[in-house]
């Protein structure tokens, strides 16, 4: 792991050592060199886990995470360079700093061995997001975001320090590697029951369960573009990550205490996906687009069996690319009209055909269509839903129905129609953003190919 | 370092903003009442909801950020913000921001006019925006309805129009009559002794033939109309704000045409509105701006640069809107022409109406090229009453011999100088720039319709109910007059 860790460490003074003409190509070439390093991680040898060190572990379930993070801060660094130009060059590395600290609390975080070394990374990552939002968002609004965001997802954690102390407490131990091998059936009791709650809400609120999910519009509308891609891609699979791992020692209170959420879910795919049909703001569209489809994910948490996990962690790798690179596209437009309404830019597809292509790729793989990963991940879960309660096909199926209405209702509405007279003197796209959507879709595109690699441990 | 980032101070910290004026009470009773409320008001604005500065109180600056900018609170700019939160397909869908400069409405020339209506143009187009006008104004109060507000009271009096035309502008008035009755407003045509029949205070000497509205024309409220728009559109969700836009950022574009002549297209991206009495400033992020200043038209585009390049360009073509002022003058004549008197268009250019029930007379004349008065200030000159105006009229109506006037005031005509018809629609070069402005004394009568049809300009891409093709901006360089036949 170190063979992460320290080069990501070190991008610190190559962003502040660097000439100042040359700090966005050395932050983008280091980092983009540290992924591809990162690429070994998808080497496992059995279905157990590549330990790295007394604290850092790399597991099929982790890995594809692990590399969607370190493939997407050269993203984010790309797709920050416009509307950071014409800021001061301390505030540009501050930026940048801001970026390369959270890269690494997530990388430690999706590598860590033990529960608490995972809360006190997945709280830290909340400081540099915070201050990216509110320091660098476009509205006035962002401060209102950040308040939400931050304490929504503190409230929602604080129980799970309490539940894991007490747990370290009563089991001795919080290693996930031997977590397997210790378990004991949870009584049936009501403390139990507070147990089970304290641990999942935590993530619930992260990811965003349905009845949590307030602050995630706020917050995906209100940040930049890099906060809105680290948000959507990373941030929100760290909530799936770890209510993966600590479903584990909460068997078999889940069986009983995941209806509610369950249900939850399940309505709340549904909801959100109608409001995105009634959104006119671009980026919060997309935003209640990643409430929909995390919620698919919590389903197949919950329901714990292999397929559904299967799913949840194609989904999650998935989601990731796509709505990260959504929200490139969305900004893209942003910065030529400088407004996030839909009905003013018109007819694009006329005026930049190339970026025309982005938004048709980026629409069809977000409305899940074959062969893309979004499909295999989606019918995945379908199928171990539908296994646990045949009714939740009807809502499954509703839900990729709408899924589908908005997600052309987005491509329809920017690429199509008579372009307006105010979208006359756009710049053409910069090879930049056509190098940022192409990044963002060609491993979404190769992993069609080999899904083996995102569909997490339970495979067989 | 660290701390520099955790500064929640703001994006853009080159900008400079100084503190909102601030105007309390010294005496220690009020000072504390006003304490009470300046931190109620912080706690509220710390709660989640509210925009939140932490240096200082921002709540009078206009937002950070607006889709639409429009430039003229009057009644253009109003009916412009109404029409794009009726036509938007989905609540919200478009942020809307009015910016006023003077929200006294001193100045404005809507309030100043008579407010009077009439079909009897002769472009078809100005023809079918009264109609429209008149529609709307008959149905007002489904128009701008608001929830739990009293219903307006536009005081429309459907009295007409009559115009009077001479020898000479006889066959110029039957062929507009002609175009008029086939857009479909009533007009008649009366010969002297119709004339004679149906007013007998008309003196009609020099008179060979008369037109007269019999539907849909008349005088009606102004200021009603602007507070009526007003509580509507604030309804609707748009923003106001008192501020005079100063400067607008834009970003330009070296483009080359197909026939490979170089342009250069610009977009306004961020508007700067400043406070009244203070150098504080708010550069607003926009997407469209909306010209709707009225007489100041002409100075606001001037600020998007239209008009700065050699002359005979389309760079180098100016907005020719100016403000010209215009006397209107109250009178009281006991003997004069009784409740059924329509707005009376003199052969001279002498206009007068009926206004009130108490007798008295509202009326001006429109002066001649030669004898502009000076539009730097609305000082009224009653000589010109005098001179110009009473004489033409005296002849006209004879009971107006004994008249003795009362007031006046002076208002500005947002005088279109190419062809004294209005200027709809988005700029060639600015290419977010939309106009609704020089409408040379019609604004008023025509601000419904031409409301409508930039907001289907801008929401949809082109005209759809009215089409205002001839008076896109365009035809101030191709040199395409659309001038309204003016009867002598």
């Amino acid at each position: 792991m170190l063979k992460i860790i320290v080069p990501t460490i070190m991008l610190f003074p190559v962003t502040w050592y660097s000439n100042n003409s040359k700090i966005w190509i050395n932050t983008t070439s280091y980092s983009l060199l540290i992924s591809f390093m990162g690429l070994s991680f998808l080497n496992q040898p059995n279905n157990n886990s590549n330990n790295f060190s007394m604290n850092f572990f790399s597991d099929p379930l982790s890995s594809p995470l692990l590399i969607l993070t370190m493939w997407l801060l050269p993203l984010m660094i790309m797709a920050s360079q416009y509307h950071l130009k014409k800021e001061p060059w301390l505030r540009k590395k501050s930026y940048l700093s801001m970026l390369i600290s959270l890269q690494m609390f997530l990388v430690m975080t999706f590598t860590a061995n033990e529960l608490i070394l995972f809360y006190i990374l997945f709280e830290a990552t909340l400081i540099p997001t915070l201050i990216i939002i509110t320091r660098w968002g476009n509205q006035t609004e962002r401060l209102n975001a950040g308040l939400y965001f931050l304490f929504y997802t503190l409230i929602g954690s604080l129980p799970l320090l309490v539940a894991l102390i007490h747990l370290q407490n009563s089991m001795g131990s919080l290693n996930l590697l031997t977590m397997n091998f210790w378990l004991k059936e949870l009584p049936n009791s009501w403390s139990s029951n507070l147990l089970w709650m304290a641990c999942i809400m935590a993530f619930m609120v992260k990811m965003p369960l349905y009845g949590f999910h307030l602050w995630l519009p706020k917050a995906h509308v209100e940040a930049p573009i890099a906060g809105s891609m680290v948000l959507a891609a990373v941030l929100l699979k760290l909530g799936g990550y770890g209510m993966m791992r600590i479903t584990i020692i909460l068997d078999p209170t889940t069986k009983a205490m995941a209806y509610p959420f369950l249900m939850l879910c399940l309505w709340g795919m549904i909801m959100t996906s109608s409001i995105c049909l009634r959104q006119t703001d671009l980026k919060s569209l997309i935003a209640y687009s990643s409430v929909s489809h995390m919620a698919l994910v919590i389903v197949a948490i919950l329901i714990q069996t292999p397929w559904s996990f299967m799913g949840a962690t194609a989904l999650m790798i998935a989601h990731g690319l796509t709505s990260s690179m959504l929200f490139c596209l969305a900004n893209s437009n942003y910065e030529r009209i400088h407004s996030r309404t839909m009905l003013l830019a018109r007819g694009l597809q006329t005026l930049l055909p190339l970026m025309a292509t982005w938004w048709l790729l980026a629409s069809l793989t977000n409305l899940a269509l074959p062969p893309s990963i979004n499909l295999i991940g989606e019918l995945f879960v379908m199928m171990a839903s539908f296994s646990w309660s045949n009714i939740s096909i009807i809502l499954m199926g509703l839900n990729m129905l709408i899924t589908a209405l908005y997600s052309l209702y987005m491509l329809i509405t920017t690429q199509r129609g008579k372009p307006t007279f105010h979208t006359h003197n756009l710049n053409p796209s910069f090879t930049r953003e056509n190098t940022l959507m192409s990044m963002h879709m060609l491993p979404l595109l190769f992993l069609t190919l080999n899904p083996k690699t995102i569909l997490g441990p339970t495979l067989c | 370092m660290l701390r520099r980032a955790l500064r929640l101070g703001g994006g853009r910290g080159l900008v400079t903003r100084g503190p909102g004026s601030r105007g309390g009470g010294s005496t220690p009773g009020k000072d504390w009442d006003g304490k009470v409320s300046e931190i109620k008001k912080k706690i509220q604005s710390i709660l989640p909801g509210g925009a939140w500065n932490p240096l200082y109180d921002t709540s009078h600056l206009p937002p950070e950020h607006s889709d639409v900018v429009i430039v003229g609170g009057g009644v253009l700019g109003l009916s412009v913000a109404y029409w794009l939160k009726k036509l938007e397909k989905r609540r919200g869908a478009i942020r809307v921001l009015v910016v006023e400069r003077d929200h006294t409405y001193s100045q404005a020339s809507t309030v100043l006019s008579i407010g009077g209506i009439h079909q009897q143009f002769s472009v078809p187009e100005n023809i079918q925006l009264s109609l429209f006008s008149a529609s709307f104004l008959r149905n007002i109060n489904e128009y701008l309805a608001v929830v739990d507000a009293p219903p307006l009271d536009l005081q429309f009096n459907p009295l007409g129009y009559l115009l009077l035309a001479s020898e000479k502008g006889a066959a110029t008035m039957e062929s507009n009559v002609r175009v008029q009755r086939q857009e479909g407003a009533k007009v008649c045509l009366m010969s002297p002794e119709q004339l004679r029949n149906k007013f007998p205070w008309i003196n009609t000497e020099g008179v060979a033939l008369a037109s007269y509205g019999m539907e849909n024309e008349g005088w009606f409220d102004p200021w009603c109309l602007l507070q009526g728009l007003r509580r509507k559109v604030q309804s609707m969700g748009v923003l106001f704000c008192q501020g005079e836009v100063t400067r607008f950022v834009s970003s330009s574009n070296h483009m080359k045409t197909t026939s490979g002549t170089e342009v250069t297209l610009k977009r306004i991206y961020e508007v700067h509105v400043k406070m009244d009495h203070s150098l504080e400033y708010q550069p607003v992020e926009c997407a469209i701006v909306i010209n709707a200043a009225g007489a100041w038209s002409g100075q606001v585009a001037e600020l998007a640069g239209i008009g700065k390049g050699p002359p005979g360009t389309l760079q180098g073509t100016r907005l020719p809107v100016e403000p010209r002022k215009r006397y209107v003058y109250l009178w009281h004549c006991p003997q004069g022409p009784g409740l059924e008197a329509p707005l009376v268009t003199d052969i001279s250019g002498a206009y007068f109406r009926r206004e009130g029930l108490g007798n008295n007379y509202l009326g001006g004349l429109s002066p001649p090229e030669e004898e502009e008065p000076d539009p730097g200030n609305l000082e009224v000159d009653y000589g010109f009453f005098q001179d110009k105006v009473w004489p033409p009229l005296a002849q006209r109506v004879p009971a107006f011999e004994t008249l003795k006037v009362r007031s006046a005031w002076a208002g500005y005509n947002d005088y279109n100088t190419f062809d004294q018809n209005g200027v709809v629609g988005p700029h060639p070069l600015v290419v977010n720039m939309y106009f609704a402005a020089g409408f040379s004394g019609h604004g008023l009568q025509q601000a419904p319709g031409v409301g409508r049809a930039v907001a289907e300009m801008v929401l949809e891409g082109h005209f759809q109910t009215i089409d205002l093709s001839p008076f896109l901006f365009s035809r101030f360089y191709l040199g395409e007059k659309i001038q309204e036949q003016v009867i002598i």
